[in-house]
This record gives C-alpha cells, sequence and structure tokens, in this order.
C-alpha cells in the first residue's frame, strides 16, 4: 500500500518513534474531482466530474440539487464492482458527464447547481461526500451551450 | 605622519571569518528559535486538539450519547471510518485482534463512523466489532485536521497515550506492525 508506514509522529515525539514521515501524495477532493458544468440548451445542463487517475466516485452518492426542481440525471453506465459488505457497487472513473434536464420556467435565467459527490482513492483513502456549487447561465430558448463553469476555489494564504 | 599600519591580511581573514562565525550562529540561533516556536505552536494546536476530541459527544449505533473522555487513562486508538470506505473496513479485523489481544493491558480501540447508524450497526455484528464505535462523526473529523488530517479523509487514526496526549496520527490504512511499534511501549506499565 501506498500510504502504509505514512505515520506522523505527533510533537513532542514519541519514544522511540521515528521521524514524521513524508505526507503521502494525495489530491484534495475537489482536485481528485473536478466539478464543472454548463448549459446544453435551454433545458440541459451537462455536469462534468474529471477524475483524477487512480481515483473514483460512487454511483450512488451522487446527488444534484437546484434553486429550481431539475428532472432525472441521466447517469451513464457505470463500473461494477463486487463488495464484500454492500454486494454490487456502481462507480466511475475517468470522465463522468451527466445531463440533468432543468425545467423550461428558467431559461435565460441563472441556476445555482449544487452537486454532491463522493469518492475514493486506489491509495487507500476515501473522502467524506462533499456538495460543489455553481452557478451556471441558462440560454434563452433556442440558444446553444454555454461556457464551462468551475467553483471558485477558497485559496488561503497558506495552501 | 604616521599611515595607520597597513592590517595584516592573514589578520583581517581571521575577522572575517569571525564575522561569518558570528553571522552563521545568529542565523541558526534565529532559525532554531523560528522552528521551536513553530513546534510550540504545533504542540500547543495538537494539545488543543487532542483535548477538543477527547471532549467530543456523540451516539453510539443504539442512540446513546458517549463521550470519548470515558476512556481516558487508557491508550486509545481512536480510528475515523465508515462503511463505504473499503479501506477503512479493511483494516478493522486487524484492530479487533490488537482489542482482544492488549484489551486487558488498557488498550481501547474507538470508531467514530461517518455513517449512518443502520450500517454500522449491521457492518460491526458482521465483522464482530469488539470495541465501541460513534455515529455521525463529521465534525469531530472536521477537528482531526488540526491533528494532521489536512485533507480530512478516511481512515484516520490517532495514537493517544494515557494522559490524552497525541502520540501519532496516521491517514489511510494502518499496518498491524506499525500500530503495534506505536501502542506497545505505551502499554508498558
Amino acid at each position: 500500500m501506498l500510504l502504509a508506514g505514512a505515520w506522523t509522529v505527533a510533537a513532542p515525539p514519541a519514544r522511540g518513534a521515528g521521524l514524521p514521515a513524508a505526507e503521502p501524495k494525495l489530491l484534495a477532493p475537489e482536485e481528485a474531482f473536478r466539478f464543472s458544468a454548463r448549459a446544453l440548451d435551454a433545458h440541459t445542463l451537462e455536469v462534468r466530474f474529471d477524475i483524477a487517475d487512480g481515483y473514483y466516485l460512487y454511483r450512488d452518492k451522487l446527488g444534484f440539487e437546484a434553486d429550481a426542481a431539475l428532472g432525472t440525471p441521466a447517469l451513464p453506465e457505470a463500473l461494477r464492482k463486487h463488495d464484500a459488505f454492500f454486494g454490487e457497487v456502481l462507480t466511475y472513473r475517468g470522465r463522468l458527464v451527466v445531463r440533468v434536464p432543468v425545467p423550461s420556467g428558467v431559461a435565460g435565467q441563472s441556476l445555482a447547481l449544487k452537486a454532491a459527490s463522493q469518492g475514493c482513492a486506489d491509495a487507500g483513502v476515501c473522502y467524506p461526500p462533499s456538495l460543489q456549487q455553481v452557478k451556471v447561465a441558462l440560454p434563452a430558448a433556442g440558444a446553444g451551450a454555454g461556457p464551462l463553469v468551475e467553483p471558485e476555489r477558497k485559496k488561503g494564504w497558506f495552501n | 605622519m604616521l599611515a595607520p599600519p597597513d592590517p595584516d591580511p592573514a589578520a583581517r581573514r581571521s575577522s572575517w571569518r569571525r564575522w561569518a562565525l558570528v553571522a552563521g550562529v545568529v542565523a541558526i540561533a534565529l532559525i532554531a528559535g523560528i522552528e521551536l516556536a513553530r513546534y510550540g505552536y504545533r504542540a500547543a494546536d495538537e494539545a488543543r486538539a487532542a483535548a477538543a476530541l477527547l471532549a467530543v459527544e456523540l451516539p453510539d449505533p443504539s442512540g446513546r450519547v458517549q463521550r470519548i473522555d470515558q476512556w481516558r487513562g487508557k491508550v486509545l486508538v481512536v480510528n475515523f471510518w465508515a462503511t463505504w470506505c473499503v479501506p477503512c473496513r479493511e483494516e478493522m479485523p486487524g484492530f479487533i485482534k490488537a482489542q482482544a489481544a492488549s484489551g486487558g493491558r488498557g488498550l481501547q480501540f474507538v470508531g467514530i463512523a461517518v455513517d449512518k447508524p443502520e450500517p454500522v450497526q449491521r457492518f460491526a455484528s458482521e465483522l464482530g466489532l469488539n470495541y465501541p464505535t460513534l455515529i455521525g462523526g463529521l465534525p469531530a473529523m472536521v477537528l482531526s485536521r488540526e491533528l494532521g488530517n489536512r485533507l480530512v479523509a478516511l481512515p484516520f487514526t490517532i495514537v493517544l497515550d494515557r494522559g490524552g496526549r497525541v502520540v501519532a496520527t496516521h491517514l489511510g490504512p494502518v499496518k498491524p506492525a506499525d500500530l503495534h511499534a506505536i501502542v506497545d511501549p505505551l502499554l508498558q506499565p
């Protein structure tokens, strides 16, 4: 396992314990599962997750909601994996593209889309459920696709 | 008029060396001071986070609220996990073994599940979990960030000594041998 042995010994160090091990190279969840969305047309949203190599998302933990009632998301076929506890588990890797129908009343307006997701890294860690949000401007009826929008990253001084 | 004697080049070199030495010592002292202060801050942050962790109150799967510091005085291994986290589940049989082997010497595992009660209860009984696990640990997990869980990911394991001091933390599955190496010296009377 990639992470085995990466113990961090607290300050002050424990008796007999070595120096703090280098932190394993793991992506922050918003980097591992890059979320973006755009309007395909006046009544369809396209939601994307660009999943980094070595990471996967759970299909049944995906959820979409907005300030207008959304239609049923069209989830593509997922990878099937047998899980000793849950039985069959469906996951996504690589690029996940989901089409989400939007009610006709919001054409030409802006929609605050919230996407819930949750996944793990093959290296042996999982991330808690995450909720990301973007504002997508829906085109007027008859107009074409809009630009891809990514959530704003909060950047602190030290990260 | 007598010109001041030209300083001997060797003496000049030696005075330079002295200055370089002094500057070096000052720089080292400065860096050491900064590092020491950072170390102190980190230790203080960790102590605060450890105290906050021990004060956490969470329900067990049956709904009874439990406080982590009821196990104070033992060598405590707090493990953040979830049933949906495969690497978490995979390391738990090792914890069960260690709890069975060393529980009598004061080793106490406590699970904090970032999960719902039903799957936790089902998994615990399927696995024959022999240590308590509490539910709904997302706020407690945020606390684990202060203890080095930068990504707030699972599984995350914290070892506290009998005095409630954080001895070690680990992100990712724990190797039983690594756990023994950290825990065994703490169990000695």
